[in-house]
This record gives C-alpha cells, sequence and structure tokens, in this order.
C-alpha cells in the first residue's frame, strides 16, 4: 500500500459514519486495513476534525454527536 | 463547568438536553480512549459509549461531585474498550491512566467563540469542490458512507477523500494565518 492509500484510508477511518453491524461496536470496514501506527493517526484525526465540526455546527455538535442522537431518535 | 446541569432533563428523556451534554463531554471521553486507538476501533466504541449513557442515565445518581455523568461515561468507555481488546486479542498501547482521565472531567473547557468565528469564516473560503466535500461530511452527520457521500456530489471515492484532505489543510493554512494553532492531523 502507499503513503497515499493509506492516507485515504485514514481519512475514511477519521470519519464519524459507522456501519450497522451485527457486533456490539461498528467498526469502520477500512480499520481492518490500517496498521497501529496508521490507527493513531486516525485517532488523532478525527480527534482534530470533531473540534471543526463542532465549530461548524449551529448546535456545537460534532458529527459523533450527530450519529449518537441519530441512533437514539431512531433516525439511523 | 459542570455538565450534570443538564442532567434532570436528560433523565427526563430530553435528547436536546442530551446534545448540549455530548458537546461538551464527547471530546473528553474521546480522549479518556487515546490508548486504545492502535488496538480498537475509537470511534465505534465511542459512539457505544454514549449511546449507553443515554440508556444508563434515568438511574444514574449523582455523588455531589461536579460532572458526574462525564466521569461516569469515561468509566463505561473505559470497561468497554478493556472488554473489546480482550474480546479481539489486541494489545493496547500503554499510558491507559484512568486518574487523568477523570481528573480531566472535572472542568471541560467551553468552546471559544472567536475560534468558531475564524473556523466558519475560513470555512467560506474553501475552494469549491473541498467545501463541497467537508459540508457533505457535516451534513452526512455521521448516517453515510463516504461512497454515498461521493455519488450524491458526481465524485469518485477516491476524489471525494481527496477534496476532504485538501478541506483540512486549507482550513489549517487559513488557521495558522489568523494566528490559530490547530492540531497536526488537521494540516498537511
Amino acid at each position: 500500500m502507499t503513503d497515499d492509500d493509506e492516507d485515504l484510508l485514514i481519512e475514511q477511518v477519521a470519519g464519524a459514519y459507522r456501519p450497522v453491524s451485527r457486533d456490539e461496536l461498528r467498526y469502520h470496514p477500512a480499520w481492518h486495513d490500517l496498521g497501529p501506527d496508521a490507527r493513531a493517526r486516525a485517532f488523532e484525526r478525527a480527534r482534530a476534525l470533531r473540534a471543526l465540526e463542532a465549530a461548524l455546527d449551529p448546535d456545537g455538535l460534532s458529527t459523533t454527536a450527530r450519529a449518537v442522537l441519530d441512533r437514539i431518535t431512531g433516525r439511523r | 463547568m459542570d455538565l450534570d446541569v443538564h442532567l434532570a432533563a436528560i433523565i427526563d428523556g430530553d435528547t436536546r438536553a442530551f446534545g448540549a451534554w455530548l458537546a461538551a463531554a464527547e471530546p473528553r471521553v474521546r480522549d479518556s480512549l487515546r490508548s486504545f486507538a492502535r488496538a480498537i476501533d475509537v470511534e465505534a466504541a465511542l459512539q457505544e459509549t454514549l449511546l449507553r449513557v443515554w440508556q444508563v442515565a434515568p438511574r444514574f445518581s449523582p455523588d455531589g461531585r461536579a460532572n458526574g455523568l462525564l466521569r461516569l461515561a469515561i468509566r463505561i468507555g473505559r470497561n468497554l474498550a478493556i472488554s473489546e481488546v480482550r474480546r479481539t486479542r489486541a494489545t493496547p498501547t500503554g499510558g491507559d491512566d484512568l486518574d487523568a482521565a477523570l481528573a480531566a472531567a472535572e472542568a471541560p473547557a467551553p468552546p471559544d467563540p472567536m475560534l468558531r468565528r475564524a473556523i466558519g469564516e475560513c470555512r467560506n473560503k474553501l475552494p469549491t469542490r473541498p467545501r463541497q466535500a467537508l459540508d457533505a461530511r457535516l451534513a452526512g452527520a455521521g448516517g453515510q458512507a463516504d461512497d454515498d457521500l461521493a455519488a450524491g456530489l458526481g465524485m469518485r471515492l477516491n476524489t471525494f477523500l481527496q477534496n476532504v484532505t485538501r478541506a483540512r489543510q486549507l482550513l489549517a493554512d487559513c488557521l495558522a494565518r489568523r494566528g490559530v494553532t490547530v492540531a497536526l492531523e488537521i494540516g498537511p
């Protein structure tokens, strides 16, 4: 895998989308294709992105918070 | 700030109150799971943790100290992460310090309105395609896969992701010009 390919996988994993799964936790499929260092980068990128997202949201909510609220209200 | 100001409304089933709690609590709970990032999908564990907090909140009894629900969330997240590590037989990185995470939960920082405005102004200066990609991620609210968001914009998945990356980097550049230091993973 090239660095560019890996970076695109990190970009996907850093998003808040997680598919519906039969397992308890909804892993992103691309997470399994990353090594430990890339997973750590995905964590840091997600952390930084959520702060940006919250700043751009009228209610201060990140896409993680929106995803959780949508699960609570049955929209997902 | 004591986030338990939202507790009574949360117990009554008020999702708006839970949203207000989430806005401040999510970064703290996420940070408390950093040491597990190499071993489990922390985003997945975090979302499940926050969902469980909502489910158990009606039975939560405050202990008289500030941010009780946040401290409970950190414990739920940590237990879930440990359980997941055992299930997958993964090896977490060291540095899992529950006490430090709980101490940080005592005083969540309020959002900085100046930073919010700077980020919003920098977003408005993004070129069309990167801005479309970033806005699609925001509008998708974590509920749509990147493939679907890309298709909605008439982009291939890789092009969409490259535009998300470019949006992130341009935002970092713009903020840096305003003297705002951002996390390394935001920038190039």
